[in-house]
């Protein structure tokens, strides 16, 4: 474990003040060292945090190559992803660290407007940003341009994180995405460009500007460099880790104590991730290049560890559920798609299948893919089909021997 | 058919609206060799590059949807074919016409506007 978003005082502690926050990293470098960010996060090998993993210095700077000088900075804290709580808690326990960020993202990219979008349901994360905005309002020593900076809260909801849908809440209040081209990149809050970035990308960013690209890359063990949060669950102490990228799934498993045997069903970033399971999976490194090359995702660093005892198959319908249950409901395959996959997968894991219930969800695997506005059920598909795979005998037997293989019992009966 | 014959592709791919379309359903009627429907009605295209001799089809698709959700979009050649940039996939040569132009391949009919007869490879 590497501390460097999270490290100085002990996450129970709260937010961070101004003044601590100073004294711990010192002030942001001056101007003259900071015309080059772009190019510093390009060769520091950032990538986006908020799931997709697109490369930041390249996405500052096709923001940057536009903006005229009107962009605005969307920064990204919705944090809808159930099973993730690493925004809420940098947001909380950091605020000044994500708005260096903005600030810096406001700067290099040429924008006068920042805009701080954060999930309603994370009033914590919220309540420091507001005082930490206030505390920099009173601030007189401040070396930053100024920039107009506004909280958004979007209701409660999956797909209100997705950029566009973010964009759409801004300019209109409706925090469902939208047809894309144009990109927020191209246009976004306001019709100007627009970048989206997710806040723990922002206070890496404001780390990498301070101490540069080569101390970045001095973290990590393996292609993709540096430290990320990540998201424990299944564990004896669950919660939110500082990692190096390149850390095995079982080193985590040890630290946090997962409970289950050695090589178990880990569920990888989150609802839009990846079932993988077996002691090679355990030892693969949570490095996200490594991850995508053996059909995982790093995600948005969500790491589930699934017990012994648990059955993947219901766990899995459940999210399936969720899913369907968090479909903006405007694209039909999403709408009629994802509910058909939620209700066949229920009734496979409560033992109650028709015939053909893993014939159809199989089908619906290979035909939802791409065929929404935002990735929704590209996402869905995806931790279906690892589901499929890393499940195969447990779907396999649920639907034909109604029988469940991880608690050994019929099911049908207890819930 | 004659499965070997190479089918020369345009510089467009299909791009639908998924908000936007309704499923009516007529642009499977229109153009079924690019487009099928799911069991809801909702239309499942065909990836890549729209063949030349479809083209006035799926322009008769597009034209023809109720909300308007299905359009050609061109294709990025830069992304496509970095290295040669040439825009055929079966004939890899630099090409020399547009698609206002007569392409080479496969024969149609000399004139545009005299195309309302059988396309000469339609396929389905």
């Amino acid at each position: 474990m590497t501390a460097r978003l999270l490290d100085g005082p002990p996450p129970g502690s709260g937010a961070e003040t101004l003044r601590e926050h100073r004294a711990r990293l010192g002030d942001l470098p001056a101007r003259a060292d900071r015309v080059d960010l772009i190019q510093t996060l390009e060769a520091s090998g950032l990538l986006g945090r908020g799931g997709a993993g697109f490369p930041v210095g390249r996405k500052w700077g096709s923001v940057a190559g536009r903006s005229g000088g009107h962009a605005v900075v969307l920064a990204n804290g919705a944090e809808g992803e159930p099973m993730s709580l690493k925004d809420r808690v940098l947001m909380s326990t950091r605020p000044h660290l994500v708005i260096d960020g903005v600030e810096l993202a406001a700067e290099a990219v040429g924008a006068r407007r920042a805009v701080l979008y954060v999930g309603s349901e994370h009033r914590e994360a919220r309540a420091a940003l507001d005082r930490a905005m206030r505390e920099r309002a009173s601030d007189r020593s401040r070396t930053m341009p100024r920039v107009s900076t506004s909280i958004v809260t979007p209701p409660v909801s999956y797909v209100a994180g997705e950029e566009s849908a973010a964009v759409h809440f801004v300019n209109d209040g409706d925090p469902r995405p939208v047809t894309v081209p144009p990109r927020p990149f191209e246009k976004g809050v306001d019709g100007r460009p627009t970048l989206v970035q997710n806040v723990e990308s922002l206070a890496h960013a404001a780390l990498i500007a301070r101490f540069g690209d080569a101390w970045y890359r001095e973290a990590g063990r393996g292609e993709t460099r540096g430290t990320s949060l990540v998201t424990i669950s299944g564990t004896r102490s669950p919660g939110v880790l500082e990692i190096e990228l390149g850390t095995t799934i079982g080193e985590l498993a040890e630290w946090s104590g997962a409970t289950g045997s050695y090589g178990g069903p880990v569920l990888l970033g989150g609802y839009f991730g990846t079932w993988v399971a077996g002691e090679d999976a355990w030892r693969m490194p949570l490095d996200p290049a490594e991850l995508k090359r053996n059909g995982a995702a790093f995600g948005a660093g969500v790491v589930a560890f699934l017990g012994d005892d648990t059955c993947g198959v219901r766990a899995t319908a459940r999210i399936m559920d969720y899913m369907a249950g968090s479909s903006a409901a405007q694209c039909g395959p999403c709408v009629y798609g994802l509910r058909a996959i939620a209700d066949a997968t229920a009734r496979v894991a409560t033992g109650r299948p028709r015939g053909d219930d893993l014939v159809r969800v199989s089908g619906w695997s290979q035909t939802l893919s791409g065929r929404g506005a935002c990735r929704m059920p590209d996402g869905t598909i995806g931790l279906l089909r690892s589901a499929m795979k890393v499940f195969a005998d447990d779907f396999a037997s649920h639907q034909h021997h109604r029988r469940c293989v991880a608690t050994r019992a019929a099911v049908g009966s207890a819930s | 058919m004659n499965a070997r014959r190479p089918v020369l592709e345009s510089d467009f791919h299909l791009e639908i609206d998924r908000i936007a379309c309704d499923a009516y359903g007529t642009c499977a009627e229109l153009l079924p060799e690019m487009i099928d429907l799911d069991e809801w009605g909702y239309p499942i295209i065909a990836a890549g590059h729209v063949p030349v001799h479809l083209l006035d089809h799926a322009r008769r698709a597009i034209d023809s949807c109720p909300v308007l959700a299905l359009r050609l979009a061109a294709v990025d050649r830069a992304k496509i074919f970095p290295t040669t940039g040439t825009g055929w996939s079966a004939r890899p040569e630099p090409r020399t016409d547009r698609l206002e132009g007569t392409p080479p391949w496969p024969p149609r009919p000399a004139s545009r506007t005299a195309k309302r007869g059988p396309l000469p490879r339609k396929g389905g």
